[in-house]
Order: C-alpha cells, then structure tokens, then sequence
C-alpha cells in the first residue's frame, strides 16, 4: 500500500534501504506517515525523570567514525556523562577521551546558535525559512554538476538522505573528506584482500607487526583495536602477543611495542621486503616470484638503507616464524608517502607469505544496505573539490562536518578557489574557519540532542547500526539536526515523496520499523521493535561475512629507489594524528587541549618533535622555538627535544593552530596542514601525509614547554615506579 | 594533630590501619593496574574530569603546575643512553594510592584527611584550611590544591559547561585540597543500595570513572575483604600483602616470576593501589 504515487524501489530509497543485499519483507505506511499517529519526542519522557537519580539511555558517539555505542547518563534533564554501551560490538561498554569529551562539544559556549547570513565582514542572525528559502534560490540559478557538497565521514540514513538529495538536485557531487582517513590501505586492501577494511584478528594473533598503524591512539577504531590488544596481551596459556611497530615517529602504539624500530621515513616497504628475505633464509616457503622479488634485500642492504638494525632484521623474521598465526598491519607509512600503495602491497606480500590471510585477516561482516554504508572519506577528494572550484565549476557549495579552510594546504589555495562559487552554506557547529568563508551558515543539533543512525567505519565481525537519539532537551531553540535540514531541503525538491515525513524523526521511524524484519525485528509489533531500539541504541545486522577475494603477486610490488639527499629541505615532515586531536575538529573541547599528549605529555600547543642528536646539531634545545619551513610556507612552534623521531625526521602534531572555532581552539599552537607538499600517493591520488620536505631554524626566542611528565620531570631516579620486566622473567600462565 | 603529638605517637601513626582494635570489616576498596596492559591513551584522565568536576586551568596555571590531574598518565623513557627507546615507553596510570598509613594524613593540622573504615584516605573539603601540608607530604605527589576560584574563574564553566558538572560531588572553592577519591560518590550510592537489600556490594556492582572508560581493562577495582573479588584475587595472585612494607616473594633467591608491587612501598606508607610491572618480550 504505497501511497502518493511512489513505486517500491523509489520507497526504498527514499528509506535508505536501497542497494540491499538481503531480501525486505513487508511494506506499506505507517500510522505515522499517514499522519495518524503523533510522535512524542523521546527527549520528553518524563516518566524516566527522578529527581537525584541518573537514569543511562543508550545512543551512538559521533566523536569520530569508529561508532561506539554509549549511554549518557542523564540527571535532571541533564546529560552528565558518557560511558560506552556493553551491548555494542565496537566498544562493549569502554569509551576513550574523545569520546568522554563528547559532552564538552554539547555544552560548549562557542556553539552557533541561530543560521547567520553574511553581511559584509558580519554574519547577520536569520530566520530558518529564510535561510532555507535562499538556498533554494540560490540552487535554482545553479545546474547539478555546479553545486557540491563537501562532508567528513558519514554514514546511515542522514547519509542516505544526502545521496537522494544530491540526485533531486540533479547530479550534485558528494565530496567525502577526512584528512586523516586510510584511504590508500582501504584502496591496497581491496586489491590485496578483495575488501576494503578486512577484520584483523588482532586477539587471534600471536605476534604483531605495525607499520606506523596507531591502532591503540588514532587509527580506524581505537577503542575496539584497544580491547582485542589486551587479548593479544593475555595471550593463551601465558603466551604473550609481541608487538613489533615500524615506523619513523613513535605513535602510542609504538609505544607499546616490544620492538620499535626507527627506519628512515619511507622505507617500511624496504623493511617488509626484507623480512620476507629472512623468513626465506629462515627456510619459510617463498614461491619463485616472490624469491626473485626480495632477492637483493638481504638484511644487510635492508639495514642500511632503512636504519634498522640488521641484527632485529632476522629476530623479527625469527619471531614471525616461530609464532604463528601472526598479523602485519599497514598503517600511516602507507598514508604518507608517494610509493604508499607499494609500501602496503609488501605488508599484504608478508602476510601472504607468512599465511596470515583467512586466519587472522578475516572477511568483515557485510553491511548489506550500501545506501547506509559508510562514505570512502580521502583527502583526493579535497583535491577534486578545490580543482573544480578553482576552474570555477562550482556556484553552491555545501560543507558539512570538514573545515577545508583550516585544513587544506596554502598549496591549494583553496580559501581563494572557495571564493569563487557564488553561494556558500556551512551546516556548522562552530563558527571555525570555513563557516567564517560561507555565506550562510546553518546551526546544527550537537549529537547528544540529535537523531541518526551510524555505520561504523569499521565493522568487525558484526554489522551494526549505532542509533543516535537526543539524550536530553535542545540547549538551544534555533539549532536543527542535520537530518531535519536536508529533509527540509528534500522538501522543496520532491515534495510528494517526503510529504509524509514531519521531521527527520518520523523519517528515522519509519525507516528502521519498515525494515525491522531485517534488523532483527521480524514480526514485533512496530512501536514495541522501535522502542527496544531506542532502549538498546543500537541494532544488529548479523550478516556475516564471505571469504577474502584478493590477492597480491610479486609484481604488484615495485619499490622506488631511495629518494635523494635535498640540500635545501633536508628533513622529512610527519605531521602527527594525536590520539585527542585527530584533524583538529575537537579543538575546542577543553578536557582534551588539558590531556596532556601521551608521548610528549605537552598541553595546550603545538610542539615540533626534533631527535637528542637532530637537536644537538642544530643548537636546539628544548622550548626553542623553531621555524619549520617547507616549499609551501612556514609555521613556528617550540621544540621538543624527542627519542622516538628519526633524526632525519621532525614531527608536528596536526589539530592545533586554530584562527577561530572558540575561545579553547584559536590561537593554541600552530597549523602544521597549511604547509605541507601538495604529493599523491601515484595508484590513488591520496595526498600524501609525510611527502613533505623542510628545513629548521631557530627564531630567537625560548619558552618554557607546558607539559605533564610527573612530578619529577620524567625521571625514575633509581626508584622502582613505573617497572618492567622482560618475559623470561616472569611466569603469565597462572594469573588472575 | 600538633608536631609534638606528632613526635610523641609516632609509632602509632606509622601503621598500617587495620589492626587489632579497628579492622576493616566489611569493605576495604582497592587496585590493581596492569602496566602490560595500559597503552597510556588517556581515556582514564578525562573520565575522571567528567565524573569529579576537575576544572580545565588553562596553560597559564598548568605552567604553574597547578593543573587538576586527579588522574594522570606518567610517562618515563628508558636511561640507558641509547638512539631510540626502541622498548617504547613506560606508562603509569598515577592517582591517589589511598595509604594505609597515609603520610599526608598525619600532617593535617584539621584532621580535613582522614581515613574511612573503608580503608579510603577521605578528604573533608569543608575542613580543609589551605594549609598543603598534606601535598608536601604526599611521595606520590597526588594532592591537588585550589589556587584558585574555579567557578567564578572565566572559561572554567563558562554558562552551559556548568551544566555538565555532577551534582553527586562537590564543586570545590578556593584554598581548598582535593584529590583521586577511588569515585567515592559511586561506592556509597552502592553501599546504599546494598544496604537495603540487606546485602554487601558485590564485585563488579560498582566502578570506578577510569576503569569503566579504560579499553584495554587495564584497571581492576574491588573489595579486598571480599575473597571472592577480582582484586582481591590478583593481590593474592600476585603475593602482595596490605600491611608490609617487605614482601615475602621479593626476598626470596632468584626471584618470584610474579610481577605485584607497590610503588614505594618501603616508605611505610601501605598503598592501596598493586601495579602489575609492564612486560616486555625478550626474544625481540
């Protein structure tokens, strides 16, 4: 029974449910659809409210991409705290700073509050029916392919929402950007394994080895990779997991490795090459290809051109022999570097010859509605966006969720390039640097008053979709969820077929009860399907996964030769993801500027990490502070005198460096995206991080560096405090 | 407590808290953290900012060292002198070790610190003068000190923030000490709870802030009068004994291969907090 002249498929899409891979049962509207039924907003259930008593609803982190589930603990019709859902397959119930913070975007002072058009240097507060109104005149002077939409990672139905919109608006281009995404392991994954992000079995492996992958700080899922590290840990029968992380810039994970070898920044494929040399040696089973492949990476070449030394070579190559099923995880290195696709063939070549692949490199579970499947966030996408801009083919520009402004590099001129569409609109939660550029801003729902579904970027064994429902009362009247404005937008362009739907809340409901056969709802009542959902925050899809497709040949791997000596920039930069900051967006939430980084344990700035030996050649000192420059402009910060650097590396967290956002983000520290090199990885196109080359100097002055290292600066002085103690000296199997 | 009381009762102040005539009897909360397992990500840090109303100082003061850490992440590098520490780093999760015999106790001049038949080194607020005996005294350097009005501070909670903040602990003023309290709001909303029901806190009813964030589960929390409880189990597990300052395992020829300790512990103070040593692997 589909009513106002919509057939099934079109139903289906409008729902988000189209591109299904499994089979849906049932149609027709609901009672709320047809306008029969109210919605009481779950935001007014007074019932649950006791006075004194904090009752916990369950909804889904919109901190970063990874969807933990959460529950906020609410008190008053106050949300207070966030602890994370034990129910959830991403997180089960443990929750990192990020996500902790999640309250302090909530509640913080700096949000916008009203849609603000520009008025000369002035943003001048509007009305939503005019500000919705001029966007549709705007895009009525403007054809499909004109306008775009520039978004960070996004996924579920506010992201199937937007695809449909894109398509009313006849063909408009969705830019999916995240400065910090893998997306060139995601693309060499698919090569290599035949799918995008495989499930590691970081639990069922016995030894691990990282190439620059922070999967406990930054990388993908922390908190889940966190968690099957700890198993890895424990071990079975006291057999403890050994770490090894190779990379040029210790990132937390390399902290917690038992082997962090320091390479020369690009050579981690050199390395990976070498240790498929050794198991050879070691007399593991390489066919003729790949014999003929690693053939002149005998270890001593390996150690010489990589920095490593020889002798780790062949315990490394020894310990992955010996301790099997084993994982080796490409990470940043892949990220950084022209030859990134390369550097990721010979980590999924390693695995292949160790015969890893189906044992702890698993087929995810399928997320069968592509409609709802997260976005492929890259930075390519940036490039493609500013290159349109700049040849003036874009006259409306939406963004949502990404600050290009901030993040882009002075290379791309893209402040400049955004100039020139005619018509701008920031969905925003802080005035930061690109809603400042807009010509219209749209105040957004923070996520602990919104509703949405989330996919999480990574899927483990179990597919998930994360409900996101407002925890407490809207903390301020003029503020709409992003859902609700583009179903608003939706509105003026097909009419009929969103009519049914007040707000996006009624569109949420009927998606998910139209479709509950499928999530695990088969024959419940529809109110009483909707509100276990709500009450769980989270539904399962349960679709397992296949088997792995891809292979990766000898061939696939071609190294470059060692890049030449550059007189001029003589180091490589490393622009580093923190566990807090990650591209800069929780900038201004003042518990993480206050948590010190784990490794520097600086505060409230930026600091350009620089080796003891590095450092001593230079004159430099800790507190200098240094002039990076590169081909591409030039930031100051304080430096940091730093083992784990490369000495021919220096190291500058990204996130800081603001020029606006709030009163916690503006002008703490400095932005180290604004100058690096504009290079792409050669098979994708993906900027590559750590392709930027610079040159130190002091600028004169000396601070003091405001940092946590404990009360006495680091130092152990002979006490026993923070102790180790190496595994043949300890007996794991009997503990508790 | 007066110096010369002080001097006069040493001996009584330097023991451990339950013997003989006042026991712990029903609840003994205590720690145990695996060093092997932190990752030092920090999850624990701010959590406890979120539960405790710990106020953002802002550079200026944590230049001061006047930051509110109630929970911090140490960090220390190998001092071997060599290029890399390429055996990565050393995390330690440090927060009040809530002390048998807390040396921070005996120097308040008010009794504002005092220890609970919980076996919790408990901090009256409304007692406390500002005199910071007690942070000179403490060898763990946990005690934190209100330089400053934070609720009135600009940008501490500036207008919605100070809706965050939890009305089941308080909103420490000005000259005030504050410290880690093992989440004390928690642990009577669940004595209470099992009061009524006639009943002790089970193991695993309550947590607290840090080890409920924490994602590796490197933090176990519990009753160590409750043999059946996780932390009282790793404690004996790993031969550390409450009420000695030398433990039985470390004397002995060769070593125990149980990896339990206490952090200073010869300074008498009996800490409530086991840390389990970081492990490396010796084949890399």
């Amino acid at each position: 029974m589909i009513e106002n002249g919509m057939n099934r498929r079109d139903f289906l899409k409008v729902l988000g449910w189209g591109g299904a891979a499994v089979a849906l049962t049932g149609c027709g509207n609901t009672s709320v659809e047809d306008g029969k039924e109210l919605i009481t907003s779950y935001v007014e259930a007074t019932d649950y409210m006791i006075p004194s008593i904090g009752v916990y609803f369950n909804s889904t982190c919109a901190q970063c991409d990874a969807g933990c589930g959460i529950m906020g603990r609410v008190r008053e019709g106050r949300v207070l705290k966030l602890e994370g859902n034990a129910d959830s397959v991403i997180n089960h119930g443990k929750m990192c700073a990020l996500g902790q913070a999640g309250v302090q975007a909530h509640y913080n002072p700096d949000r916008v509050r009203d849609p603000l058009l520009r008025s000369g240097s002035k943003g001048e507060a509007i009305t939503w029916e005019k500000a919705l109104g001029l966007i549709n005149e705007k895009l009525g002077g403007a054809k499909g392919d004109e306008i775009a939409f520039l978004t960070g990672g996004m996924s579920g139905h506010t992201k199937a929402l937007l695809g449909n919109y894109l398509e009313a608006l006849g063909g408009a281009k969705h830019y999916a950007y995240d400065v910090t995404a893998p997306a060139v392991v995601r693309a060499a994954n698919k090569k290599a394994y035949g799918v995008e992000m495989p499930h590691l079995r970081l639990d069922k492996a016995k030894a691990i080895v990282s190439f620059g992958a922070d999967f406990l700080g930054a990388w993908v899922s922390p908190v889940h990779f966190s968690q099957q590290y700890a198993r890895f840990r424990k071990g079975e029968n006291g057999q403890r997991g050994v770490l090894v992380q190779v990379e040029s810039k210790m990132t937390l994970t390399g902290a917690n490795a038992d082997r962090w070898l320091a390479v020369r920044p690009g050579t981690e494929g050199v390395l990976a090459l070498g240790v498929i040399n050794a198991l050879g040696a070691a007399g593991l089973y390489l066919s003729e290809d790949v014999k003929s492949l690693v053939k002149d990476y005998a270890p001593e070449r390996v150690s010489k051109e990589t920095g490593a030394p020889a002798e780790q070579i062949g315990k490394l190559a020894a310990l992955l022999k010996e301790r099997s099923p084993s994982l080796a995880i490409a990470g940043s290195a892949v990220e950084g570097y022209a030859h990134g696709s390369q550097i990721a063939a010979a980590v999924a070549l390693l695995n292949q010859v160790l015969g890893n692949v189906g044992k702890t490199i698993e087929a995810p579970a399928n997320v069968p509605f592509q409609q709802l499947a997260p976005a492929a966030t890259g930075r390519a996408a940036l490039v493609a966006l500013n290159d349109a801009l700049a040849a003036g083919k874009v006259k409306v520009l939406f963004t949502y969720g990404a600050n290009p402004v901030y993040s882009a590099s002075s290379a791309m001129k893209f402040k400049d390039n955004m100039k020139k569409a005619a018509f701008k609109v920031a969905f925003a939660h802080y005035l930061d640097e690109t809603a400042l550029e807009a010509d219209l801003v749209l105040p957004l729902d923070s996520a602990l008053e919104d509703w949405g579904t989330f996919v999480p970027a990574y899927a483990g064994d179990v597919a998930q979709l994360g409900v996101q429902q407002p925890l407490m009362e809207k903390l301020h009247a003029n503020t709409r969820g992003a859902g609700d404005i583009l179903l608003a937008l939706l509105k003026q362009k097909e009419a009929d077929k969103y009519k049914g739907f007040e707000d996006y809340y009624a569109y949420l409901r009927t998606a998910v009860v139209q479709n509950k056969a499928a999530l695990g709802g088969a024959g419940a009542d529809d109110d009483t399907f909707w509100g276990e959902t709500l009450s769980k925050g989270l539904v399962k899809f349960g679709a397992a996964g296949g088997s792995l497709s891809g292979k990766v040949s000898a061939a696939d791997v071609a190294l470059p030769a060692a890049a030449a000596a550059d007189a001029q920039f003589p180091l490589t930069l490393i622009p580093y993801v923190t566990p807090n900051q990650r591209d800069g967006r929780h900038a201004n939430q003042p518990w993480l500027q206050e948590a010190p980084d784990p490794l520097t344990t600086v505060v409230w700035d930026s600091w350009v990490e620089i080796h003891p030996k590095k450092a001593a050649e230079l004159g430099i000192v800790e507190g200098d502070i240094v002039e990076v420059t590169s081909k591409h402009g030039s930031i100051k910060a304080q430096a940091y005198v730093f083992p784990g650097i490369h000495p021919e590396a220096v190291s500058v967290p990204m996130g800081y460096g603001h020029e606006a956002m709030g009163r916690y983000a503006k002008d703490v520290g400095a932005n180290v995206l604004s100058i690096l090199d504009p290079v792409a990885d050669k098979v994708t196109g993906e900027t590559a991080l750590n392709e930027t080359r610079v040159k130190i100097a002091k600028a004169g002055k000396r601070v003091i560096v405001v940092k946590e290292e404990g009360a006495a600066g680091g130092k152990q002085m002979g006490k026993k405090i923070a102790v180790r103690v190496s595994t043949d000296k300890v007996d794991l199997s009997e503990e508790v | 407590m007066s110096v010369t009381n002080l001097l006069e009762n040493w001996s009584q102040f330097r023991k451990s808290h339950p013997e003989g005539d006042v026991p712990h009897a029903e609840y003994k909360w205590a720690m145990s953290i695996d060093l092997d397992a932190c990752t030092g990500c920090n999850a624990c840090s701010v959590a406890c900012y979120a539960e405790n109303n710990l106020p953002v100082v802002g550079k200026e003061k944590f230049l001061h060292g006047q930051q509110m850490h109630w929970m911090r992440v140490e960090r220390y590098w190998d001092e071997d002198g060599r290029d890399f520490p390429d055996q990565g780093a050393q995390f330690l999760p440090m927060m009040c070790q809530q002390c048998e015999a807390a040396p921070c106790e005996t120097v308040c001049p008010v009794g504002a610190t005092n220890h609970t038949a919980d076996g919790l080194n408990s901090q009256v607020y409304n007692r406390c003068v500002g005199s910071r005996y007690c942070s000179a005294n403490c060898p763990f350097k946990v005690r934190y000190f209100n330089w400053y009005d934070y609720p009135t501070t600009d940008d501490v909670w500036p207008a919605e923030m100070s809706q965050q903040l939890n009305p089941d602990v308080t909103v420490r003023g000005k000259g005030v000490m504050e410290k880690c309290t093992f989440c004390v709001q928690r642990l009577s909303a669940a004595k209470n709870t099992a009061r009524n029901e006639g009943r002790s806190v089970k193991d695993g009813e309550v947590q607290t802030a840090c080890q409920q964030a924490c994602p590796t589960g490197a933090i176990s929390f519990g009753n160590l009068m409750d043999t059946e409880s996780r932390v009282y189990k790793q404690w004996k597990n790993q031969r550390v004994e409450l009420d000695k300052e030398e433990q039985a395992k470390d004397k002995e020829e060769g070593g125990s291969k149980l990896r339990g300790y206490r952090i200073l512990e010869d300074l008498r103070a009996y800490p409530s907090v086991m840390y389990l040593e970081r492990v490396r692997e010796s084949a890399v």
